[in-house]
């Protein structure tokens, strides 16, 4: 038993190693676009899409909102409001929740659009929100996050 | 892995240690002290010097402590801060035994240098309960022991911080020595210098006082002296009747930098000055695969882009920003070889497991332990229970991704990473550079989280590469996604159970089988349950993903299994889960004191509201027993745990608060898992990608934790990071059945209510 | 470039605006308290304040700061490095492990705080559930939000915890 454990203990340590191990620690390809320091070409952007069941898909998609927004009927709103009836509802209108000023005065009601044009760029749509970590740049996903919350109602 | 198993390492060197040649101790420049516990026979003070210890006034006392002219003492520590607070514990071990009130001491990381290499760790890392339990610490240092262990160390490249070891090796066998004979070394000086007899020498508050004449001296004035003394060759430690600090719940050191953003983790690390670029990797999916074809054009035309790379086995962007690296990354379209597990699922993968112990039937398989006759005892008992259990793969999910700095130039390397093994991290960097180990310095930073992924540092290498290829200093950072997606797994694992009862309902017969070899090996063992047969087996599989070392090892599932078939033995015998246990623990007296414990705490049989539960579960490991009960809520949609109460003896809380935050960590730690988290491949690759998809517990649904601790053999100290962990989901499920009488037999619990 | 403040000082910011202040905090102003978890709001350990509201700033383009005060961990303790309640609860509780989520919690307790000086339990758990501790400290956390409230006295060094000492039975 002793021994088999010394051999596990040296086993872990080259677990390691050999995991460190490439055949080649060089590279396969080095594509050298400019030296630090030298003059940086313009940006571009890049974007990715996903299809399904509307609903699903948007709940799905709702995951990552999840961290500041509750859902659930009556439940404590987070860093976000609760979004339970938010189609319909007038923007920065839940006592509960502290808004910013900016979403309170923003004069808003949520529909469809009102949220797709939201989602896609909060600070756009509601200069001054907090809600700036929420931007979907994804249409169709924007789609199914406003079924989903379409679907959420007392 | 069998072959090799004979070879011993050899013991010429080993032969040669002593006491004396144990102790190390030398003075600095500016006369301070240090003494330190050797690693190796002769004196490595005077080589540790220039690294550690390079103030003006500072003096090494040995090579774990040093005394600075202001008459701090710092404690150097050979392990790594991931949060389990180890460091501070040692600390106050090592100032306890010195006469240092808390207010004096400091706390230093050990630099990355093989005199650091700790053979403490290694020897319980190696294997809790292979070798005998040797409580008093001067006796511990038997010179075949350490020489062996110094032997595994070495190839191991240790400096290991794992396995729960690190206060009840490195302090309680290295540090409280190293304390008590710094404390005789400056009380030797004194009575030399006052000409006074030593033993009429008193200490307290890092002072040196002799009452009859009057004179005293702080410790730092003597510190120089000190270093000239000869070494004590079996310095006396503290019985537990005088400890001042050990046993006492003295704040971390390392707190105050870790709420006002100061705290260097490895994320922050790297070179002065604004030559740092930053990289983004993509590593291949699926193990085994390599890059077949990339195309960059997109990724060449966006903003900040400096280099992409082709590194075989990962694809990686260099910029003037991580997130434009990012950015860039996820524009490369990448293409891969073909592998044999190309088309594997997890389905298809559990179907091999129980292929694998279908093979191993009843008897087959390696044993890993055989007594009495579990198979005649099964086929004569009155009542027959079998169970089949499962669990996933899991990843480590560190709050740090995984990331390493690399600046290689002339012939040097730098590295700050977070790491729980600095000399592999160390290796694997030069290995990357084209380097000799010694050329590689590894700069000390906090682990933003480490659980055992931090075991297997291939980001050094990948970072080393890159720098080197780059030309200049580079953070590679790894996205969440990598991190999720290129863990070394906790083993997923199917285990099968057999067990038989007498017509009395008493255990008579104990058969199982699982996949997966153990480490520690004693994890799927029972023999503090008094059950007279009992045969346990494993059927070896291949894993299709990367494995290693994930909080608590192989007791992660063998908690669950173990505790989960005990539970459903009790309920075939119509018994309470608690009093069944207490039966089967009657000759296992600690264990009994723990689980009475938490019983007593939770108020085990009170009543609860409709819809709840109340499970029990039992482990000892890492040298601790913890017993834990977990409240359920099965009134919603899915569980909610209300409650955990725990009941730990870890031998001796050498620091009661830190013992307790890391039983509160370890449950919550396990509950994450039990209730949330499942590791699945689909076509080869791991499928979660980030906390959407990998659900950490989170403030909502922790549960209230409970911590006693029962202080049940001062002398034989157990782990602290790790034991909290096992229990945790066998509680849980056990409650989940005790509430609704449904029986868990997979995990994440979760799924069986989505 | 985007003109901004941070902890109280201008700044002119040359930086993509799509770039998230995450990144901008740490690379550009060398204030690497903030750290980076998850990179799409999922963990907290990159909250910021921007204009005293609690944000993700992973996940949070450096164009929605124009104009704006960002606070970060090294902006929230006094002039002369008093810590701000919430910090010396932290301190008392012995809140943090390993503490790389804790600038994350520290900045959203504060916030939460800010805006509900004397939190129930469930405005707690909704305010920070969006910070995770993979070290599982939310008792800790918990308590020291409400020691920082001045609703529960502060952990002092208290004696030594009363445990049983027996002899080794095994």
């Amino acid at each position: 038993m002793k021994h088999a454990s010394l051999v596990l203990l040296i086993g872990l340590a080259s677990l390691g190693l050999s995991a460190c191990g490439s055949e080649s620690q060089e590279p396969v390809e080095q594509i050298v676009i400019r030296e630090p320091g030298a003059e940086a070409p313009a940006a571009q952007n890049v974007t990715a899409a996903e299809s399904g069941d509307l609903v699903a898909a948007g709940k799905a998609a709702f995951a990552v909102c999840s961290a500041c927004h509750s859902v659930e009927p009556g439940a404590a709103s987070g860093i976000g409001p609760n979004l339970n009836g938010v189609v319909g509802r007038a923007a920065g209108s839940l006592d509960s929740f502290g808004y910013s000023g900016a979403m309170t005065g923003s004069d808003v009601s949520w529909d469809a659009d009102e949220l797709d044009a939201f989602l896609a760029n909060p600070s756009a749509k509601v200069p001054g929100t907090t809600m700036v970590a929420g931007a979907v740049t994804d249409a169709d996903k924007r789609a199914a996050i406003i079924a989903y919350l379409s679907s959420l109602s007392q | 892995m069998s072959e090799g198993a004979d070879t011993k390492p050899p013991r010429s060197k080993a032969a040669k240690w002593t006491r004396r040649g144990f102790i190390g101790a030398g003075a600095l420049a500016g006369g301070a002290l240090i003494v330190g516990v050797a690693v190796r026979s002769g004196n490595p003070v005077g080589k540790l010097k220039p690294i550690v210890a390079g103030g003006e006034g500072e003096a090494l006392v040995n090579s774990w402590v040093k005394i600075g002219a202001d008459n701090l003492v710092t404690a150097i520590v050979p392990h790594c801060e991931m949060g389990q607070g180890a460091n501070s514990t040692i600390a106050q071990m090592l100032a306890d035994e010195m006469d240092v009130n808390w207010e004096n001491v400091r706390v230093m990381d050990a630099p990355a240098d093989g005199n650091y290499v700790s053979q403490h760790a290694a020897r319980l890392f190696v294997g809790p309960g292979t070798l005998p339990d040797k409580p008093n610490a001067v006796s511990f240092m038997e010179p075949t022991y350490d020489g062996l262990f110094t032997q595994v160390a070495k190839l191991a490249s240790a400096y290991i911080t794992g396995g729960s070891s690190s206060v009840r090796s490195t302090g309680q066998n290295g540090m409280r020595i190293a304390g008590a004979a710094a404390r005789e070394m400056l009380v030797a000086a004194a009575a030399q210098e006052w000409g006074v007899p030593a033993a009429e020498i008193t200490t307290e508050n890092a002072t040196l006082t002799h009452a009859k004449s009057g004179k005293s001296a702080l410790y730092s004035a003597m510190a120089a002296p000190a270093s000239e003394q000869d070494l004590p060759r079996a310095p006396k430690i503290k019985d537990i009747s005088e400890f001042k600090l050990m046993g006492t719940p003295a704040p971390r050191k390392d707190i105050p930098v870790k709420v006002d953003g100061t705290a260097m983790f490895g994320i922050d690390g790297g070179p002065d000055g604004s030559d740092l670029r930053y990289a983004a990797i993509k590593a291949c999916p699926v193990v085994g695969s390599q890059v077949a074809s990339i195309e960059t054009s997109a990724a060449q035309a966006m903003g900040g882009v400096l280099q992409i790379l082709n590194m075989g086995d990962f694809v990686a962007v260099i910029a003037d920003s991580y997130w434009q690296a990012q950015q860039a990354l996820g524009a490369i379209e990448t293409t891969y070889t073909k592998t044999e597990i190309d088309d594997l699922d997890s389905a298809q993968m559990f179907a091999n497991f129980a292929s694998a112990l279908d093979e191993a039937g009843d008897a087959g398989g390696n044993s890993k332990a055989d007594y009495g006759d579990a198979a005649g005892a099964f086929a004569d008992a009155a009542n027959k229970v079998e169970a089949e259990y499962q669990v996933p793969y899991l990843a480590h999910a560190t709050m740090e991704p995984m990331n390493c700095t690399a600046w290689v130039r002339d012939g040097k390397c730098d590295i700050w990473t977070g790491t729980q093994v600095p000399l592999m991290s160390r290796d694997g960097a030069a290995e990357g550079a084209g380097l000799d180990a010694d050329d590689v310095t590894m700069h000390s930073v906090f682990l933003g989280g480490g659980f055992g992924r931090r075991l297997t540092p291939e980001y050094t290498n990948q970072a080393a590469r890159l720098a080197k290829a780059a030309g200049y200093p580079i953070k590679m950072i790894w996205s969440r996604e990598e991190d999720t997606a290129q863990d070394f797994y906790r083993p997923a694992d199917i285990s099968r159970f057999t067990g038989g009862l007498d017509a009395e309902g008493k255990v008579v017969c104990w058969n199982n089988v699982h996949c997966t070899e153990d480490e520690p090996a004693e994890a799927p063992l029972v023999e503090f349950y008094d059950i007279a047969n009992v045969s346990v087996r494993t059927s070896e599989v291949e894993h299709p993903l990367r494995i290693g070392a994930w909080r608590s090892v192989a007791h992660s599932q063998h908690g669950f299994f173990v505790e989960s078939f005990v539970d459903e033995l009790a309920h075939a015998a119509g018994k309470d889960p608690f009093e069944f246990r207490r039966s089967l623990l009657a000759n296992s007296p600690r264990h009994l004191k723990v689980l009475e414990g938490v019983a007593k705490m939770a108020n085990w049989g009170g009543a609860l509201p409709e819809g709840h539960g109340r499970g029990i579960a039992i482990v000892r490991s890492f040298n601790s027993i913890v017993a834990e009960i977990a409240e359920v809520d099965m009134t919603g949609d899915k569980p909610r745990v209300t409650k955990v109460f725990c009941c730990v003896d870890a031998g001796f809380a050498m620091n009661p608060d830190g013992l307790k935050a890391q039983m509160e960590s370890g449950i919550i730690y396990g509950l994450s898992a039990a209730m949330h988290n499942e590791i699945t491949i689909k076509n080869g690759a791991v499928e979660q990608s980030n906390f959407h998809d990998y659900h950490m517990m989170r403030m909502d649904d922790a549960p209230e934790i409970a911590v006693e601790i029962i202080n049940g053999a001062p002398n034989n100290l157990g782990g602290a990071g790790e034991p909290g962990l096992p229990p945790a989901a066998p509680a849980l499920a056990n409650a989940v059945f005790a509430a609704t009488g449904k029986r868990i037999r997979s995990l994440p619990i979760a799924k069986h209510f989505s | 470039m985007v003109s901004i403040r941070v902890n109280g000082k201008p700044q002119e910011i040359d930086a993509d605006p799509a770039m998230p202040i995450l990144w901008v905090v740490r690379e550009k102003l060398a204030m690497t308290g903030t750290k980076f978890g998850c990179g799409i709001a999922q963990c907290g350990a990159c909250t910021v304040h921007l204009d005293g509201q609690p944000i993700r700033s992973c996940s949070t383009p450096i164009s929605a700061a124009e104009g704006k005060a960002i606070t970060t961990i090294e902006g929230i303790a006094a002039d002369d490095g008093t810590l701000t309640n919430v910090q010396q609860a932290w301190i008392s509780e012995q809140v943090p492990q390993c503490g790389y989520c804790q600038s994350g919690q520290i900045m959203s307790a504060t916030a939460l705080l800010r805006e509900t000086p004397q939190p129930t339990d469930e405005q707690i758990n909704a305010y920070m559930k969006g910070n995770v501790c993979r070290c599982g400290m939310y008792g800790r956390i918990r308590q020291a939000i409400k020691v920082a409230a001045g609703m529960e006295p502060a952990s002092g060094e208290a004696p030594a915890e009363q445990a049983s000492v027996e002899e080794a039975a095994t």
